[in-house]
């Protein structure tokens, strides 16, 4: 795959290792039904304990059978996985990032040994309840309740657009804590087979295709007060999940953005148009060099993002810039390697279109592109634009 | 306390389009990988220990320092230490034949004692396929090869190999061989597995030794070799397929024409 700038030469051995089994897995196991998937709209379910026994679900957090690799290696699966489809890096991110990296996190031990084994070997699927259907961009108006009764938590709310919930074992659920003063957010773990919990399953997506997506409906669902998380109070717990998650997210676009690219430089060499390839036009390569140009320019900054997350030094807003801008370099990249692949580009034949199509999705998940935009401005001018 | 020890060997896959240079194939259309056949020797060997106690797997490869990421991702696989025989006298050799191998091997096995040796069936780039038989004659070993099913608990109860072995015809024999044994592993023997993430970490910590000819009491003399690479070419392909081009009148105006020729049909 394109490496233009050899960023990879610089592995380290164990890195090259990480990505080489990522990308053979991926390959043999996967990426042959994935369009299937996408037009049937589900996800290979049974590749999740699979998945677990790679290691795929946070390997960059330590102990409980977990690896802990490095936040390099980490980015580089996180690239193999979203190169065949965003939804599979989506079941990686959701598990690890959103789920497993708050238990790690601010859970309690008995939470950690109860749950970080099976989320991690993909015997039990999480999930995570941020977004509600009249709180999207701005989570902290979040209506979903908690109010203690004796040694319960009694839970009413409603969340939406949740990956995975339909198939979820437990939801880590964001509430305001009403018996609290200040009513703080706080993390709840809710089993999926409480009484009260409804996990409805959200179709007729257009994108995102192979990946479920759902609801959690919580009707004064009662969870022990142990199934806190202790660790945390307010809108940090959420939001250091997410900037987890995005960091997954800026290496993954730029996974499939080079995959749009190896596809569209493939066919172009393969397709014979006038008597020869068409790659022989100065208009197919100005847009080849477009596009190398700016995958490139997303690998840098994904790589110098990995740096600043090992030393400890990288700020949120880092996050958002990277984010921001690899995802839209493989949205306008996806369409154009689309263009490229003529009227063959619009089947699932090719992987172009259905990664343009995900990244409706990325683009507007895990923050969406204008709200990255607002959270730099406010970081660039001291000014915040949504408060 | 039984050991395992399975050969490996990196081999050069040929990128679609090459060009030959010499007697080789330029090295930029190279891609090095585990040889085929190996991949399930390792799986078997894995798999012997998972099943048993204290059963060790060692692998051995004759090849330069490129080669330790192709045996690492063999630790990671759940080999627990490898050895790596390298020398300038092998890193002056074109070509290493069966018996300069078998002499290599053969010291290795002296060294290490192992009860059962895996090798594939053959290597994917030069398929000499002879080294696994060559190594059991040389070390008095049974062996059996094109191995392509083992019944493990009876390696672990009863010392003894009883194996398949795929021959020609879709037939299928059933050998017993006394251990210590050489086994040639086939393809489809099992289900390689893929290298976990844990596993690639733990492999950092696991042990290549590298090995000189004269650590293995070798010298010089011990990778002459009497199999001369001479000439490597592409042959020409003689091809009898005519395409036609143009219409479908004009297409079909063609093949009559041809047919015709051949006295192919009624005038």
């Amino acid at each position: 795959m394109l490496d233009y700038v050899e960023l990879e030469a610089d592995l380290g051995e164990e890195e090259r290792l990480i990505r080489d089994t990522a990308r053979r897995f991926v390959d043999e196991k996967v990426r042959p039904d994935i369009a299937e998937h996408y037009i049937e709209g589900t996800f290979p379910t049974e590749l999740i304990p699979e998945m677990g026994e790679m290691g795929f679900y946070a390997p960059n957090l330590d102990g409980y059978g977990l690896p802990g690799v490095s936040e390099t290696a980490y980015g580089l699966l996180m690239q193999e996985l979203e190169a065949c489809d965003s939804g599979l890096r989506s079941m990686a991110s959701v598990q690890g990032a959103l789920v497993m990296y708050p238990i790690h996190a601010f859970g309690s031990d008995e939470q950690k040994e109860e749950w970080l084994p099976k989320l991690g070997a993909g015997e039990a699927v999480g999930c995570f309840g941020l977004t509600e259907p009249a709180h999207g961009s701005n989570p902290s108006g979040m209506e979903t309740r908690a109010e203690k009764d004796g040694g319960e938590y009694v839970l009413h709310g409603s969340k939406t657009w949740i990956t995975n919930s339909p198939i979820a074992d437990v939801a880590v659920v964001w509430a305001r804590d009403t018996s609290a003063e200040g009513r703080p957010v706080r993390g709840f773990l809710v089993e999926t087979d409480r009484d009260g919990v409804t996990t409805n399953e959200i179709k007729e997506k257009l994108s995102l295709r192979a990946s479920i997506t759902g609801e959690i409906g919580l009707n004064d669902v009662r969870v022990p007060e142990e199934n806190v998380l202790p660790g945390v109070e307010g809108m940090k717990g959420p939001l250091s999940c997410l900037t987890q998650a995005r960091y997954g997210i800026a290496w993954g676009a730029v996974g499939a953005a080079r995959d749009c690219f190896e596809t569209a430089r493939r066919y172009a060499l393969d397709r014979e148009q006038f008597g020869g390839p068409i790659a022989r036009f100065q208009i197919q390569q100005e847009k080849l060099a477009e596009m190398a140009t700016q995958i490139t320019t997303a690998q840098l900054l994904a790589y110098r993002l990995a740096e600043l997350k090992e030393r400890g030094d990288l700020r949120p807003q880092h996050v958002s810039m990277a984010k921001r801008n690899n995802v839209r370099t493989a949205r306008d990249q996806a369409r154009v390697a689309r263009e490229m692949l003529g009227g063959n580009g619009i089947t699932a034949d090719y992987s172009p279109m259905r990664h343009m199509a995900n990244m409706e999705t990325v683009y507007t998940y895990e923050g969406t592109h204008d709200i990255h935009s607002l959270i730099l401005g406010q970081d660039l001018t001291g000014i915040a634009a949504f408060e | 306390m039984m050991k395992v020890l399975v050969t490996v060997k990196e081999v050069a896959e040929v990128e679609e389009d090459f060009e030959i240079e010499g007697t080789g194939i330029a090295d930029r259309y190279l891609e090095y990988d585990l040889n085929e056949w190996d991949d399930y020797a390792v799986e078997e060997a894995v798999q012997i220990a998972e099943t048993g106690d204290d059963i060790e797997v060692v692998s051995v490869t004759i090849g330069p320092e490129r080669c330790e990421e192709t045996i690492r991702m063999a630790l990671a696989k759940g080999v627990d230490r490898a050895i790596r025989v390298w020398d300038d006298a092998l890193a002056e050799t074109d070509l290493l034949d069966v018996a300069a191998k078998t002499r290599i091997l053969r010291a290795v096995v002296e060294a290490e004692e192992p009860d059962l040796v895996f090798t594939g069936v053959q290597a994917g780039d030069d398929s000499f396929g002879a080294t696994g038989v060559s190594l059991a004659d040389a070390v008095g070993f049974e062996w059996a090869a094109v191995v392509n099913d083992l019944d493990v608990d009876a390696v672990l109860d009863e010392s003894v190999a009883r194996v398949h072995r795929e021959l020609e015809g879709g037939v299928d024999e059933v050998t017993e061989v006394d251990l210590p044994a050489v086994l040639t592993i086939q393809t489809g023997i099992n289900e390689p597995r893929y290298a976990s993430l844990r596993g690639i970490r733990q492999a950092q910590r696991k042990e290549i030794a590298e090995k000189h000819l004269a650590d293995l009491g070798l010298d010089a003399e011990a990778v002459e070799t009497d199999v001369r690479l001479t000439e490597m070419y592409e042959p020409e392909s003689e091809s009898d397929a005519t395409i036609f081009e143009g219409s479908a009148e004009e297409t079909a105006a063609q093949l009559a024409q041809v047919l015709r020729e051949k006295g192919v049909g009624a005038e």
